[in-house]
This record gives structure tokens, sequence and C-alpha cells, in this order.
């Protein structure tokens, strides 16, 4: 399972997109694509790439258990949450809290 | 200090102007992410893990109250309240917007600094020792030739696209602090028969995935010529050095791969074409910029002696700090300050706005306005006069800023690693953490002596590792963080690569090794004198391996 994430123009914030085409700072709002869902998946990159406020836009494995996300990669993890030493809150969505597809 | 000319402003103030245009039409939607990053990345604007980060120069690592105050000011106004000083004597703002960017640039001229070839595979900022101007062991001090080589190397209109960054750093004391062996061009001061002095040139030296010491390419070129034989290095590098591989494209690969002897020669055809050309530095301009970095005004302290041991037994935590911190000034009366950013349990090279400004403060009153970035990730008050020390000493602590472990094992290198950094492989502040936890104690941290650790998140080496005595490397194994442990590194002036132990350790695991690695020091040293790198010269992997690993 696939999730898809990004940082955001103006803040730089790391969002991801929920299942309304909106980009939310939230992980456990993020749109989780099944392996069947890989042309949904293609589209979402393709709709993304041509908003031009989204960076770095990258798909990451994640497992879902009781309906928690978790990203595999502890990169992820802490692109979710912040730095972990000392502990930093994650960066907000400015003005342009409402980037959507 | 030196001091912008009025082309040194006009060309950092069209740059402000031209950048803010370019963040403007990039919000706008005039300009793509694909044609606005080399834009954003020439001026020192990279995107990490959560945000944008902004890499301000410290040209050879100096800094005024007054520039220092404005990075406290762009801390507080514009990011989170702190800044990071990294290895390259930068500063490094984790937090800012894209739309601040700009007034951060036009705050940052009004004090004469820039973020210009921050990044980029251009030339970087030059750094040198942060003694340097100060130090009785200096033989020159480097830091108007490093502002030469600043002005020369600045938008240079033929090394703005190398095959890959470019890293010069330069010392005019015959002990090296500023690890320039691991510089692609590292300059080392010398003096020639005649009682003259100019520059050994080392070539080829670097960290990251392939770390090599310099080659030593010409033993003397003096000062007049300094400018030429650089650019006759940088010309060839730009011919030859490899575009095709990324991880082949620095100058110590190109070294490594053509050998030094055939570089030398093609570097000494084109010097020879150039010398006495254009690049020819006058005596004249020479001294011009050399009379902005004129001693201050010293007052007459010579009778002023440290006596270090009544200090500490009527104040051990202050006699510790004049220990560790002070280091001999070439003025009688004086000495220079190292102001620790490791506190224990902190982030290396972290300072926050209030500490900036009180650092500000001190300097101003008490080191005639002047701060210097280590490439160790601390501060430096150059000169302050003896008599002073109490009262500077007190300030600090006020600060949170008088750590007393300058040179100790706690004092570490640590890159921002997976905590901040998009390259990132693992955590390094962590892990500093954990080691500097464990060995707190100030008589341990003593009884240790003189022990560097470096760390880094990943093989592009930003925390040395490879030059550490104990270097730590993160990578990444099977979706966890795992430590390979080096041993034997250096980086002064017997620069040497440190060598792989053996398996890697889990973050948790990684203070204990460390814990071994010191007590075989302890078990084997001949004496107390007997530094750890010294020990391990002499006694080579085996002891340190089977405090590892045992000896099975």
């Amino acid at each position: 399972m696939q999730i898809l994430t990004a940082n955001e123009l103006l803040s730089g914030a790391t969002v991801y997109l929920d299942p309304q085409g909106r980009w939310v700072e939230e992980l456990q709002r993020a749109r989780v694509f099944s392996k069947d869902e890989a042309e949904a998946l293609d589209a979402a990159l393709a709709a993304a790439g041509a908003t031009g406020r989204l960076l770095s836009l990258e798909t990451e494995i994640v497992t879902v258990e009781d309906g928690i996300i978790h990203p595999v990669r502890l990169r992820e993890r802490i692109r979710a949450k912040g730095p972990t030493a000392p502990r930093f809150p994650r960066q907000h969505l400015d003005e342009d809290g409402h980037v959507s597809l | 200090m030196y001091r912008y000319d009025e082309f040194d402003v006009a060309f950092v103030s069209d740059r402000v102007a031209q950048f803010s245009d370019q963040v403007r039409r990039r919000i706008a939607g005039e300009l793509t992410e694909e044609q606005f990053r080399p834009l954003r990345l020439m001026n020192g604007l990279y995107l990490q893990l959560h945000a944008y980060m902004l890499r301000i120069a410290i040209p050879y690592g100096t800094l005024s109250s007054r520039q220092l105050r404005m990075l406290a000011h762009i801390a507080r106004t514009y990011d989170r309240g702190y800044g990071h000083f990294t290895t390259r004597q930068n500063i490094q703002f984790n937090w800012p917007k894209l739309r601040d960017v700009p007034a951060i640039l036009s705050d940052l001229a009004s004090v004469e600094m820039h973020a210009i070839q921050t990044s980029g595979n251009c030339i970087r900022n030059v750094t040198t020792d942060q003694f340097a101007g100060a130090a009785a062991d200096e033989i020159i001090d480097p830091r108007p030739v490093g502002e030469i080589i600043r002005q020369w190397s600045s938008l240079h209109p033929e090394f703005s696209f190398l095959p890959r960054k470019f890293k010069i750093a330069l010392t005019g004391a015959l002990r090296d602090r500023a690890g320039v062996k691991f510089h692609d061009i590292g300059l080392m001061a010398q003096t020639n028969g005649a009682g003259e002095v100019g520059w050994a040139v080392y070539v080829g030296g670097g960290l990251g995935r392939t770390p090599m010491v310099g080659k030593l390419i010409n033993g003397y070129v003096p000062h007049e010529h300094l400018l030429a034989y650089l650019e006759a290095i940088l010309r060839v590098y730009n011919r030859y050095g490899r575009r095709d591989n990324k991880f082949k494209a620095r100058i110590k690969i190109l070294v490594h791969e053509e050998g030094l002897e055939n570089i030398k020669a093609q570097v000494e055809e084109e010097f020879a074409a150039m010398r006495g050309g254009v690049l020819t530095l006058p005596q004249t301009e020479l001294d011009r910029i050399s009379a902005y970095f004129a001693p201050p005004p010293f007052a007459d302290h010579d009778g002023a002696r440290l006596d270090i041991a009544r200090e500490k037994i009527l104040d051990p935590a202050y006699g510790r700090f004049l220990e560790n911190n002070t280091f001999t000034h070439a003025r009688p009366g004086y000495v220079s300050l190292t102001v620790s950013l490791k506190p224990v349990g902190g982030a290396p090279g972290d300072a926050t706005a209030e500490q900036m400004e009180a650092m500000a403060d001190i300097a101003e009153r008490y080191s005639f306005n002047e701060i210097r970035v280590s490439h160790e990730q601390n501060l430096v008050l150059p000169h302050v006069a003896i008599a002073d020390l109490r009262a500077v000493y007190d300030g600090l602590v006020e600060a949170g800023l008088a750590s007393g472990n300058a040179g100790e094992i706690t004092d570490m290198i640590t890159c921002p690693g997976l905590d901040y950094c998009a390259l990132a492989n693992a955590r390094s502040i962590p892990i500093a953490q954990g080691i500097a936890r464990r060995f707190a104690a100030p008589e341990r941290q003593r009884e240790i002596g003189p022990l560097k650790i470096k760390i880094s998140g990943c093989i592009n080496a930003c925390g040395h590792h490879h030059a550490g005595h104990i270097g730590i490397l993160g990578v990444e194994k099977k979706g966890t963080e795992l430590y390979q442990i080096t041993i034997g590194g250096d980086a002064t002036e017997n620069a040497s690569v440190g060598k792989i132990m053996g398996p890697g350790f889990e973050a948790e695991a990684v203070p204990e090794a460390i814990e071994k690695l010191v007590d075989a020091y302890l078990a084997h040293r001949t004496s107390p004198e007997e530094p750890f790198i010294a020990a391990y010269r002499r006694l080579g992997d085996a002891p340190f391996k089977e405090a590892l690993y045992g000896n099975g």
C-alpha cells in the first residue's frame, strides 16, 4: 500500500493527499492506495505535479493496522511528526492550507 | 574586520533584488519548480525533510557583534528562535517560509552577509582556523588571503558550473585546526628559504563516499601568484573533472584517477601561462585588505597570568572551563576562548537567538566585537583579556553557554542527520546526546583527555566521521538505523582516514560501544599524556576490535 506525500510550496510543510483530493498535514488522513489502484496513483501524481504548488512529490510504502497508517521508512515517520531530538513540532501549512487537485 | 566596498554592496543588493523577483514569479506560478530550484539553490535555499533550509555564508568563520545580532533577529523573526552552526563555519536556519526569504536576504545584506554560493557546483565559503589573527602559533593571519579568495571566487564566471562543489580551506598556523587536507584545495602557510611567507598547496582531499587526504601539489606558492595558481587548478578540474557520474565528480577522484604528477603537470602548464598576468596580486592590494584585519587595540595586560590550578580549587566548573576552553593568544595577557555549543543533552552546533545576542554583547564588551565560528561547531571569542575571563564566564553561565568541554569527548561534531536532512539515512543528534549523557561527568571526560568523536547520518560525511578519532556513520539497514564505527581519523596536519572496525551497532548500543573503546584506550595507554589517537597509532586495531567484538 502506498500514500502520496510532498512538501507545500510556501511553507515547505509535509503534506499528504487525502481521499478528497486535498493536501493535508495529517498522515492519518492520507489516502491509502492499494496495489490495484496503480492507475489512480499515477493520475494523482500527474495532477499533483500540474498544480505547481507541491515539491518533492513521492510515494511512500505504508502498512495499515487497526486503521492506523504506518510508513515503513523511519524517514517518513520523522517527516510526519517533526525532528526527534530535540523534539520540535512539524512545520505547518501557512496561508496556503488548501492546496487541492 | 573586512567591510564591503561598493562592488560587494552592489553585487549583494543586486542579487537580493533578483532573487526577490524570482520568488515572486515562483509564487505567482510564472516559474515552475524545475526552473526555480537552481535559482533558489544559488541563494542557499534548500528543501529539507520538514521545510526549507537557508544556509548563510560566514566567510572564514568571522562575525561581528552586529552580524550575530542580525542572525538572532532572523532566528526570532522568521524562524523558530534558533540557528545551527555547521562544519563549514556557516549557519543554517531550518524553518524559513518561502515568502520571507527575500526579507531575510535583505536583512543579511544590511550587515554585509549573504547566502550566495552556499549551494551548487561552485566554489563554496572559504574556511579557516577559528583562532586566525589571534593564535600564538600563527605564521600569518590567513584572513586577508581568505577574503581575497572570497572576492576572486564570488560569481567567478568560469567556475559557476563546475563538475561538482568545491571547497577551499586555509590555515596560517603550524598546527592545522581547519582540516585543510580534507578540502578540494587546502592551503597551509609556509616559509621559504628567504624567510618569506607563502602557501603550501594541497589538492584532492575530501570526505564523503570516497575519503581522501589531500596531496601536496606545490610546496610554496607566493602570495602574489596564489590566485593564478588556484585558477590553474580550477581550470584543470573544470576541464577534466567527471560530469558523467556525480559520485566521481569531485577533484579528489580526478587527482586519484589521473595521478598527482599528471594533474600537477597540467596545473603547472596553466600556471605558467597565467603567472604574472591579470591575477597577480599586488602587495598594495594585499596590504589594503590586510589593514581591515589589523590587530585590535589591545590594552597592556602583559603581566596577567592564568592560574588554572588555583581556580580549579576555588571553583571546579570555572577551572575546568579555563583549562579546556582557553587557547594561547599571540598577545600576552589575552586568550582566545572557545564557547562550546555542545551542552550535554543539546543539539551540537545549535544556538538560540538569546544565546546569539548574549554572545554579541559579550564580544562587544570583551572581545573587540569579534566572534568566530569553528568547523567543530563552536563559537569563539578570539581576543579576551585574562583579567576579564571571570566576567565573560559569568555572562556565558547566564546564557547557558559555559560548557567547559572544548576538545573533550562530549565536544562532538554532529550533522543534522535524519531529524532534518533529506539526504540522511539515520539520525545523528540523538546519538550525540546519548554519548554525551554517558560521559557527562567532568572527571570522566578529564580522565579520557582529548578525543574527537564525529558523527554523520549518511555517507556524504557532513559530520566528518572519517576524520574522527572515533567516527560514527549512520546507515539504514532493513528499515532501522545502524551505526558503523571507525577509528583513527584525524583532521589535523597529521591527517588520516579512520578505519571501519566491524559490523554496525543499533542506536541504543552506540554509547556502550564507545565506552568499550574508551576503556580499551585507558587500559592500554602508556600514560595519561598519551592521547587516544596516539595510542591507536601505536597499538593498531587489535585491542579496539577486541573491545568491540571480543576475541572470537
